[in-house]
């Protein structure tokens, strides 16, 4: 029984379907000008004090002007304020601003503002995670915890234009921290006005080269030019696209839809290699991805343990071999891009290869392990990237040891939770950080707190820390400090392993765009 | 209406207890929504779990919530800072229906045109080749489709965009790799409802009184074959619903789904409640029109 007109009405749809599909130009980036770059993941907030993530730093970035900014080379340039200096012992800062800085809606930039920004930062009640960034000011550790008034805090504004930073103890790496959008100012007039609201893009009011236009939620960010801003960006519009997946990231780049993604699929590398050879770009980042032992329990309480297993571990074979994307093999504790820094080895590299496993099987007989008494270790890590791979490599390192291991993987949150509360045997952690040696020799001081997991306590490291911090000179700082890490890595309490690098593709004809240790690509150099 | 009201209540109650239930979930969860890389000093935390009322009691953090909720605020979101999670599911809705009831739509008319064809020719070529289409329509996942369409009609070809909306294009894979895998259970479905409808005793004296064919489809045959569709479309819509999830990743749409196992992962209460719900409300009244839409086909059944 054949139904002639419901054959015409199923052609007639086809012909619409594809006249249709035809007709449609896959326009890949818009007609207006823009740059379209991919995030690694979706910002939680564009509050500068309220964030925590490294990809709110990129838009952050973008949207205001700090005291200090980072230049198209990633380099520590002056931003609001055009030059500063220091007093004799190192513990007050004058930042002279520009006198041409402007809010977006045209009211000067004030030195007031950077006032009401660090006591904003630094109040119980903004709830600020990262407010322990701006703790080298004088009484902001006490404000933060409600001791102290906010008005106590080491920030005051000598005139409109100058701004005076107290601290408690010689910091020479100020500017630096400064770079961190915890120290952006933010515009107190919006504030008292709409409260919490004031970053939504019908209140929003910055002083940076551009400003908010609108922010949906999985698809894009858009940022537009600030008028008020000077010198005009060579880009009118900004698309920042929240790209965590990494194959979907790499799909759109593919077609054509975006300047510059951060993040690819792995197995895609060894291809891209060859294909896309100018696109592909594996910087190494100011990062340490490291081991942690639980110094407080069995059987990492034992420093012969600790050495047995940091010895057997060859990081290059890690990097080299197994991850092969760029990542660059650790040879010390502070990653090796860390300036105006003598980086001492780590102890176990004078043993030759050949002699390692040797006297490792003889630390652990030592300690009481044997063939009869095997020792069984978990190691934790958490989901995502290529944790899995690498520590598959190191647990077959112990292994040949007569180690048993054990991998144990959790979600992100799970595994930082538990590394928190002591609750692991040996675990992978990571730290993103600045050219500063004691950003992360920090980890290791006695009474950091929580994100030194392994719970590691050495007073005679404590002091020379301790010491390092009252220094106001840098070669003077930076000789302690690296007497510390020699000093505290003779206790193996981490087992670095590497270094990140980024894994990006970016346009050639993207011009303005410079890698980087800290990843910094202000948009307002970019043009196509 | 007595059915009505009945109806609205057992649904009213059914909303009640999913509600209870994706609370307790989870709060049992381990790991919490400030839980991450970099540590809260305990001040902070201390201050943001208030902010949240992560610090009250599980029952007065429950009776807060069904509060707000009568007033139909879904509150802040834990994770993205900027935005309720109102804004977010008034953003993240219509994308996730557009892409639902286009599937849905599509589904419907492939495998009920695949269908009818199949059983009009029974055992025939045209019936087993449709039929061995769909089944390997059937075995295929809808994850596994999803990326192949992206890979050979987006990157390859070039024909249509990659991810994302702003175009009627971008939604042109999304839907039919959402459809396809419901079209072919459809298929299925709807020949052997079919096939069973054409034997019905008063088909058999329309053909013999010469009923013409498409008067004899639309109007006996389809409406007796209907009532097994009907009575699938309520599991249906719900696994096209939650079958978003799948599609919104793969094509980076901003739909609800997404948010579902981003805010599962980020412990995202207030979010992950919100999203629930919202899936539970479009269910359960989509079941509330079926069983309304059977009884109007069917006017035997009862109440």
């Amino acid at each position: 029984m054949k139904t002639p007109r419901r054959l015409v009405l199923k052609t007639l749809l086809l012909l619409l379907l594809a006249s249709w599909l035809t007709g449609a130009g896959v326009n890949a980036l818009a007609d207006v000008p823009a740059v379209h770059l991919g995030l690694a993941g979706e910002p939680a907030t564009l509050d500068p004090h309220r964030y925590n993530l490294r990809v709110e730093e990129s838009v952050l970035g973008d949207l205001f002007l700090g005291l200090t900014t980072f230049s198209a080379e990633g380099k520590i340039m002056p931003g609001a304020a055009t030059h500063w200096d220091t007093s004799e012992d190192g513990l007050t800062w004058n930042f002279h601003l520009r006198p041409d800085g402007r809010w977006s809606d045209g009211k000067p930039v004030t030195a007031h503002d950077f006032v009401y920004a660090f006591q904003r930062l630094l109040n119980p009640k903004t709830a600020a995670s990262l407010a322990y960034f701006m703790y080298p000011l004088k009484n902001a550790e006490a404000a933060s915890k409600g001791e102290t008034p906010l008005r106590d805090v080491g920030a005051r504004a000598v005139d409109d234009l100058t701004l005076e930073l107290t601290l408690a103890l010689p910091y020479p790496h100020l500017p630096e921290r400064l770079l961190y959008p915890t120290a952006f100012p933010v515009p107190r007039h919006v504030i008292d006005r709409v409260g919490d609201r004031w970053v939504k893009p019908e209140h929003w009011v910055s002083n940076g080269a551009y400003i908010l236009r609108d922010w949906k939620p999985q698809q894009h960010i858009e940022l537009a030019h600030n008028p008020q801003f000077t010198p005009a960006p060579a880009t009118q519009s900004v698309f920042y696209h929240s790209l965590a997946n990494g194959q979907n990231a790499y799909n759109r780049y593919r077609a054509g839809d975006m300047d510059a993604i951060a993040g690819f699929p792995a197995g895609e590398l060894a291809n891209l290699s060859t294909t896309r050879a100018a696109e592909l770009r594996l910087s190494p980042q100011l990062s340490m991805m490291y081991l942690v032992f639980n110094t407080r329990l069995p059987p990492f309480n034992d420093v012969r343990v600790r050495k047995a297993l940091s010895m057997v571990v060859e990081p290059s074979i890690l990097t080299d071999k197994v991850l092969r994307s760029g990542d660059v093999a650790a040879t010390s504790f502070v990653p090796p891009m860390v300036a105006n820094y003598d980086h001492p080895a780590l102890p176990q590299a004078t043993v030759p290869l050949s002699e390692r496993q040797v006297q490792a099987r003889a630390l652990l007989t030592a300690a009481g392990y044997g063939p009869d008494k095997p020792l069984n270790i978990v190691l934790r890590y958490a989901t995502g990237t290529d944790g899995k791979k690498a520590n598959l490599a190191t647990a077959a390192f112990w292994q040949q040891i007569g180690v048993k291991v054990e991998l144990h993987q959790a979600e992100l949150k799970v595994h930082y939770g538990d590394l928190r509360q002591g609750d692991f045997m040996v675990a992978q952690a990571g730290w993103l950080g600045e050219s500063n040696p004691e950003h992360y020799l920090g980890l290791l001081h006695g009474s950091t707190g929580d994100t030194n997991y392994g719970g590691y306590h050495n007073p005679a490291v404590d002091k020379l820390l301790n010491d390092a911090r009252g220094q106001k000179n840098i070669v003077a700082r930076h000789a302690l400090l690296r007497d510390a890490e020699i000093l505290a890595m003779q206790d193996y309490p981490v087992m670095p392993l590497f270094a990140l690098a980024t894994r990006r593709l970016v346009r050639p004809d993207l011009r303005g765009w410079h890698e980087n240790p800290r990843d910094a690509h202000p948009a307002r150099f970019l043009q196509r | 209406m007595h059915l009505i009201a009945r109806r609205l209540v057992t649904v009213g109650l059914t909303f009640l207890v999913i509600v209870t239930l994706i609370f307790l979930l989870l709060r049992l969860t381990p790991g919490g929504p400030f839980d991450g890389e970099r540590a809260l000093p305990p001040e902070v935390e201390a201050n943001l779990r208030a902010a949240y009322h992560l610090d009250k009691p599980l029952a007065e953090q429950y009776g807060l919530y069904l509060a707000k909720l009568l007033q139909g605020d879904l509150g802040p979101s834990f994770r993205q800072k900027d935005f309720t999670v109102n804004e977010l599911v008034a953003q993240g809705l219509p994308v996730s229906l557009i892409v639902g009831a286009s599937a849905l739509v599509l589904a419907l008319f492939l495998g009920m045109v695949t269908g009818t064809f199949a059983a009009l020719h029974p055992g025939r070529f045209i019936d087993v080749a449709l039929m061995g289409f769909i089944n390997l329509g059937l075995a295929i996942p809808g994850i596994i489709v999803a990326p192949i369409c992206v890979l050979v009609f987006a990157v390859l070809l070039g024909w249509l965009p990659a991810g994302g909306i702003g175009t009627p294009q971008h939604y042109v894979l999304p839907i039919i790799a959402a459809a396809l895998p419901y079209a072919a259970a459809i298929a299925r479905l709807w020949r052997g409802a079919v096939l069973e409808a054409l034997k019905e005793p008063h088909v058999l004296t329309a053909r013999a009184k010469g009923l013409p064919p498409s008067r004899l489809l639309f109007r006996h045959v389809f409406p007796v074959a209907a009532l097994p569709l009907v009575s699938w479309l309520g599991p249906l819509a719900a696994g096209l619903l939650t079958g978003t999830v799948v599609v919104e990743q793969v094509f980076e749409l901003p739909g609800i789904g997404r948010y579902f196992v981003q805010a599962a992962i980020n412990r995202d209460y207030t979010l992950v409640m919100g999203v629930a719900l919202v899936f539970a409300a479009l269910i359960l009244i989509f079941n509330f029109c079926v069983d309304l839409v059977y009884r109007l086909l069917d006017p035997r059944i009862p109440v």
